[in-house]
């Protein structure tokens, strides 16, 4: 596997603020990498410093094996899509989209065939001649990423790129970006702070918090094991309990069973929300070490629980994730 | 009951702003000879008057020469200083705007006195340098802040997108923060043109034997005599302001204008 980008000890501090403090990380070329966590954590300022907007403190960037630590962000050939996508508002939709051909050099003609290209790519040919104030957001969004994809960059670098858009619209627009991704076979790396985002459109997954990176996987080898309690909060672990001999578990709402008597903990009914296709059945259990925990089990029927009622928690053995004390 | 009292003092208003300015443009096609209203007659002959007599032709040329030179000095000395107060990294940067947005507060004939004494007196210029600089300093809070608002609506990461693709930081100013700065100066120019054009006091301080002002010859003319020309030259100057105001409005809004900068 080669690194289309490379991080060594990258640290970039403001003031006496330390936003990514001496992270490593080897993005992987031709696939999809999302930095993940929440806001502030260091995810947008690492990305910021890969495109050359700002640079660290201290540290080296590689990209394509060259160190471009110092290298200013005209040089590095790097498409950005902005989180306000910053298209330019006294230019036509082609005009943007060829903007970096332009400065390129590239002849008239071709441009205008690589401009039409692109925006084939994303679906708005169409749209060539509008002024960027005249389309959705979603249009915006794709112009953006035209723009970007269109001067054949090393790395196409997404901030946050589906905040903006309505619920609906982010979905469509993440198997969209998915599409793009496998069609130009580009190495996208993209920020964002939504887990089903990022589990839904990653090959390689980087979770950061506090400005360090605390685990990097696919997602199929990070959500069934998240490596400390931040990451599994992060990824849905509702449940934290501790094990006989002292090690914290944590396990999903959805993997836990209720029975009526029988192997497993006993725990009495605190609230019962109804949810159409299920139940999310708040519990007061005792945990093995003798703790007593609140825990929420998202279970289908049991028309028989409520408030104050006994129930048995069984928690599976292979769906239960042991932590790191 | 706050609205009708609010709708009274706004009709107070505009009796006390638009009726002195009804009486001037209607003396102004009087067919008399006196400043009288209601007027004797309708004619333009006052209008025919007023553009055939020498001494307003050549002090409205001297005005427009000073307001354009007076403008393109302030937008050259405005705009940048504009961009480093607003994307800089400049240190005191709110005293720097208040400088720069003085002028609208001292007296002008504080200012006029000022640079009569140290650039007439002291330095020896001559009285069209000492007025262009006055005026120029006069322009300046409107370059600012015209500017400054237009500034304010564009993105600050348009330029670093521009950057992205390939840009200089020099290259990313003209090809992308300029263009959209464009009508923010460009009404900046158009607003400091009228308020040069219109300006007594230090024109009036400032003034010298080879080198007037439309309004202080005018003014010089009224003293002496009282015919309806003085009001055609007024009404002429009032129907160009209009229309640059209305051009200014189109491109920028005096919303923008004179409301505050992060609105």
């Amino acid at each position: 596997m080669t690194a289309a980008a490379e991080l060594i000890g990258v640290t970039q501090r403001f003031g006496s603020f330390t936003a990514v403090d001496e992270i490593d990380l080897a993005v992987p070329s031709g696939k999809l990498t999302t930095l993940l966590g929440p806001s502030g954590c260091g995810k947008t300022t690492t990305l910021r410093m890969i495109a050359g907007y700002s640079a660290p403190t201290s540290g080296t960037i590689r990209i394509d094996g060259i160190d471009s630590t110092r290298t200013p962000p005209e040089k590095r050939n790097l498409g950005m899509v902005f989180q306000s996508y910053a298209l330019f508002p006294h230019m036509t939709v082609a005009d943007n989209v060829g903007y970096g051909l332009k400065l390129r050099k590239v002849p008239s003609a071709e441009r205008r065939s690589r401009v039409m290209e692109t925006l084939e790519l994303v679906g708005l040919a169409h749209l060539a001649d509008r002024k960027p104030k005249k389309l959705s957001g979603g249009q915006q969004q794709r112009v953006a990423l035209a723009r970007a994809i269109a001067i054949r960059p090393k790395l196409l670098l997404l901030d946050e790129p589906l905040s903006n858009l309505d619920a609906r619209l982010r979905v469509q627009m993440r198997a969209e970006i998915r599409r793009i991704q496998a069609e130009t076979k580009l190495t996208v790396i993209l920020v964002t702070h939504d887990q089903d985002e990022a589990l839904e459109m990653s090959d390689e997954m980087v979770i950061m918090n506090e400005g360090r990176i605390v685990q990097q996987g696919s997602p199929q080898q990070i959500f069934p094991r998240p490596a400390d309690r931040f990451v599994a909060e992060f990824l849905g672990y509702e449940n934290f309990l501790t094990a006989a001999d002292g090690t914290p578990l944590t396990i999903r709402p959805e993997h836990l069973r209720l029975a009526e008597k029988g192997q497993g903990l006993d725990a009495t009914v605190v609230d019962v929300a109804f949810r159409g296709v299920d139940l999310l059945v708040s519990l007061e259990v005792v945990d093995p070490s003798g703790a007593t925990v609140r825990l929420l089990a998202d279970v289908r029927g049991g028309a028989t629980l409520t408030p104050g009622s006994s129930v048995t928690v069984i928690a599976p053995d292979d769906h239960l994730v042991s932590l790191p004390r | 009951m706050k609205r009708p009292i609010t709708a009274a003092l706004a009709v107070i208003g505009y009796v006390i702003m638009i009726v002195p300015i009804i009486f001037v443009v209607a003396t102004a096609f009087t067919a008399g000879s006196t400043l009288r209203f209601p007027p004797d007659g309708i004619s333009l002959r006052w209008f025919d008057e007023a553009l055939g007599y020498e001494p307003f032709i050549e002090a409205a040329i001297s005005s427009l020469e000073l307001a354009v030179l007076a403008t393109a000095l302030a937008l050259l000395l405005g705009v940048p200083v504009t961009l480093a107060i607003h994307r800089g990294k400049l240190p005191g940067k709110g005293l720097v705007e208040g400088l720069f947005l003085s002028p609208l507060i001292v007296p002008e004939l504080v200012v006029g006195l000022a640079l009569f004494q140290q650039l007439m007196v002291g330095l020896g210029l001559d009285n069209f340098s000492t007025l262009l600089v006055g005026h120029t300093a006069l322009m300046l809070p409107y370059a600012v802040r015209v500017t400054g608002a237009s500034l304010a609506l564009a993105d600050p990461v348009l330029e670093e997108a521009a950057r992205g693709l390939g840009a200089s930081p020099l290259r990313a100013f003209f090809n992308v923060t300029l263009p959209v700065l464009r009508p923010g100066i460009f009404s900046a120019g158009l607003l400091s043109m009228v308020t040069s054009v219109n300006n007594v006091p230090l024109s009036l301080l400032l003034q010298g034997r080879d080198f007037r002002t439309l309004p202080v010859t005018m003014l010089d003319y009224v003293q002496q005599s009282y015919d309806p020309m003085v009001a055609a030259a007024s009404t002429l100057i009032l129907a160009a302001t209009v229309v640059i105001a209305v051009i200014a409005e189109r491109t920028v809004g005096f919303a923008k204008i004179f409301g505050g900068i992060n609105q």
